[in-house]
């Protein structure tokens, strides 16, 4: 084995103890705080009579487990996305397709009355899969065509249109957007375990799909020409990348409402420790996106306890400084 | 016409034809205040609206609606429009790039967060207080995008600024999830950008900025058309630019301030404003600035009208409607910059 096969793996081992250790501090955390011990031994002895161990596996381990799975895949959708179209802004938020699948989870809501969350996630794919092509053939038309600025001023603006929509729709529907308000602004309560299992396909497919794929993200990430030198079907393999990231997208979206700028920190964040080799990218990228979003979601919980703050609030106030900061070096 | 004032160290053109569109647009912003006042849930005739403001009519639910309800609101609309445009027509004019707006780069933010924490914090402080956080607010974001972005000519300052804003709107959700609830439901229904609950002292604090800043900006107009052709050629025709950079920057805030205080951040309006003037007539920045305030007044005042009729009783506020419109026309703008990067 190579050095940088055993530094990359033993990176991706210390991102799982991570994980777990977040995962552990997660359940622990919450309107009644609970000791580390109990929580690992509602795992090893558990007790059904114990009602702190009740608490932490019904009521606590399914937010945990989306938060550490909607963690996960919004990174790796941003780490494909910044690889395949070698712009280091790409992000699943900024480039409209969360916008989109709030909007068609909303229209499918309040105008359809859809009621079951079993195809919430295709829903949600359809929508951010249509803003995400609007963005596209916006910022392609725009003078230099689809730069990394013009894609993400188009994100911006069609995001804030699909949010006035999607505002709109509130006012007109009051009762719909109680039940989704929470959800809008990136929430992670809530949700039960049958969300979990409705999107849970999505999300595996969409992670096992980029890990498959992550070899070939690496050449496309040199460029097109240099791809198609390496034997890549360049087409067939964007199309097929693409249909990952918007996979990931829909079914994060469908359980958490839009978070935003997590495909974004932590793709960079990764790239620091591991270069461009997306064979680690992608896999460090899932580890510490999960460890990433427990961590953000155990202090929404812990900073203004009993209350909530929602998600996606602390994931904006962390991201969009590196979003400034990224645009002022990385951008000529 | 010619307008010289101090020795000529204030001097005002305006082409004959940009006098006529003056005239056209504030008949039409006239017409418009009189069918803003007419419509609503309680519909009015012309002539008692007519006779209630000459206090003709003794009629006293007409009085109540027309002088506590719909004339402020109407106002209201019509001169924060108007500062939102000149704020974003400054705005334009310093950073040289199309696609400014107070409300896009984190201005109206600042200001937005300044007045939540002080209606959540301190609810208790009355008088002018909230317009002055305001101003604090947009100007140390100002400030701030000033450090961090540089010239501002590029998109590059858009794109920080969308971010910038990002950042302080995550705060401002912060604070209304952290404030005590009735609070918060007021911050609330005012950052929707909402005109609804005007009342006379705030037409007077607006049609005070306003007339002060309108004539402010007239005395910089001057330096401004130099200021389009370029930094070096402005300075060669002997503009300071400096201090003209300083001065248009805290002109800008302050009128996208105390509009923000009173109305919350209204979207875009500051950037559909001087383009849709830009479109209908090419002039001197005199006349472009008296233009660009009058059909900024007109847009809110038209959104306000359409956001509380449309779908009656729900009123769809104000804000909500201009960022639909402006959307789509930043995408617009953008593509058909000349220049880009």
């Amino acid at each position: 084995m190579s050095r940088v096969t055993i530094y990359s793996s033993g990176g991706l081992l210390f991102g799982m103890a991570c994980v777990l250790l977040t995962l552990v501090w997660h359940l622990s955390v919450g309107a009644k705080s609970l000791p580390f011990a109990t929580v690992i031994d509602a795992f090893t002895q558990f007790d059904a009579g114990i009602f702190d161990h009740i608490i932490v596996r019904e009521l606590r381990l399914p937010r945990a487990l989306i938060a550490a799975l909607v963690g996960a895949s919004l990174a790796v959708a941003g780490a494909l996305m910044q690889g395949v179209t070698r712009n280091p802004l790409a992000d699943p938020g900024l480039l409209g397709l969360m916008a989109g699948a709030s909007l068609a989870a909303v229209l499918s809501v309040s105008v359809f009355g859809l009621e079951t969350a079993v195809w919430l996630p295709l829903i949600a794919a359809f929508g951010a899969l249509l803003a995400a092509a609007l963005v596209w053939t916006v910022a392609a038309r725009a003078p230099g065509g689809a730069t990394s600025l013009s894609l993400t001023l188009a994100g911006a603006a069609i995001s804030g249109l699909l949010g006035a929509i999607i505002s709109v729709l509130h006012l007109l529907d009051q009762q719909t957007f109680d039940i989704l308000r929470g959800w809008l602004v990136g929430s992670i309560g809530g949700r039960g375990l049958t969300e979990l299992y409705w999107s849970l396909p999505w999300l595996l497919a969409g992670l096992i799909g980029a890990v498959v794929l992550a070899p070939s993200v690496t050449a496309l990430a040199m460029g097109d020409e240099q791809a198609a030198g390496l034997g890549i079907q360049i087409t067939q393999r964007k199309a097929q990348l693409l249909a990952c990231v918007v996979m990931l997208t829909a079914a994060s979206v469908a359980l958490a409402g839009p978070l935003g700028f997590i495909g974004l920190v932590i793709p960079h964040v990764v790239r620091l420790f591991v270069g461009s080799d997306y064979r680690w990218i992608v896999p460090w990228s899932a580890v510490f996106g999960a460890a990433y979003l427990l961590g953000i979601d155990a202090i929404a919980r812990l900073i203004l306890r009993p209350q909530d703050v929602a998600t996606g609030l602390l994931t904006a106030l962390v991201g969009a400084p590196l979003l400034v900061y990224l645009v002022r070096v990385r951008i000529r | 016409m010619f307008i010289r004032l101090l020795n000529d160290r204030f001097s005002v053109k305006f082409h004959p034809q940009g006098l006529l569109w003056i005239l056209l647009i504030t008949l039409s912003a006239a017409m418009l205040v009189v069918t803003s006042t007419r419509m609503g849930s309680y519909p009015m005739t012309l002539t008692d609206v007519w006779q209630t403001i000459h206090g003709a009519a003794d009629n006293t639910r007409h009085q109540l609606i027309i002088w506590e309800f719909r004339l402020p609101r109407t106002l209201v609309a019509l001169l924060a429009g108007a500062l939102f445009a000149l704020s974003g027509a400054m705005l334009q004019s310093l950073t040289r790039n199309a696609l400014a707006d107070p409300s896009l780069i984190g201005i109206s933010q600042g200001a937005a967060l300044a007045v939540v924490t002080l209606i959540v914090v301190f609810p208790e402080v009355g008088g002018y207080w909230r317009e002055i956080s305001a101003f604090a607010g947009s100007l140390l974001i100002a400030i701030v995008i000033r450090l961090v972005a540089g010239s501002g000519r590029s998109l590059k300052f858009i794109l920080m600024g969308i971010g910038l804003s990002a950042f302080v709107s995550a705060i401002t959700s912060a604070m209304l999830t952290y404030g005590d609830i009735e609070r918060a439901m007021s911050a609330l229904a005012w950052l929707a950008g909402s005109v609804n609950s005007a009342n006379w002292q705030d037409v007077r604090i607006l049609a005070f900025a306003t007339t002060g800043l309108l004539i402010t900006y007239l005395l910089q107009a001057r330096a401004m058309s130099p200021m389009a052709l370029g930094t070096e050629a402005a300075t060669g025709l002997g503009v300071n630019l400096r201090w003209l950079g300083n001065s248009q920057l805290v002109l800008s805030v302050t009128a996208a301030a105390l509009a923000t205080a009173v109305v919350g951040p209204l979207g875009f309006v500051g950037l559909l404003a001087p383009h849709l003037t830009r479109r209908i007539i090419n002039t001197g920045p005199a006349t472009f600035l008296v233009l660009a305030a009058l059909v900024g007044g007109l847009l809110v005042l038209t959104a306000d009208l359409i956001g509380r009729t449309l779908f009656a009783p729900i009123q769809l506020p104000a804000g909500l409607l201009t960022s639909m419109i402006g959307a789509p026309v930043f995408i617009w703008l953008m593509l058909h910059q000349r220049t880009q990067t």
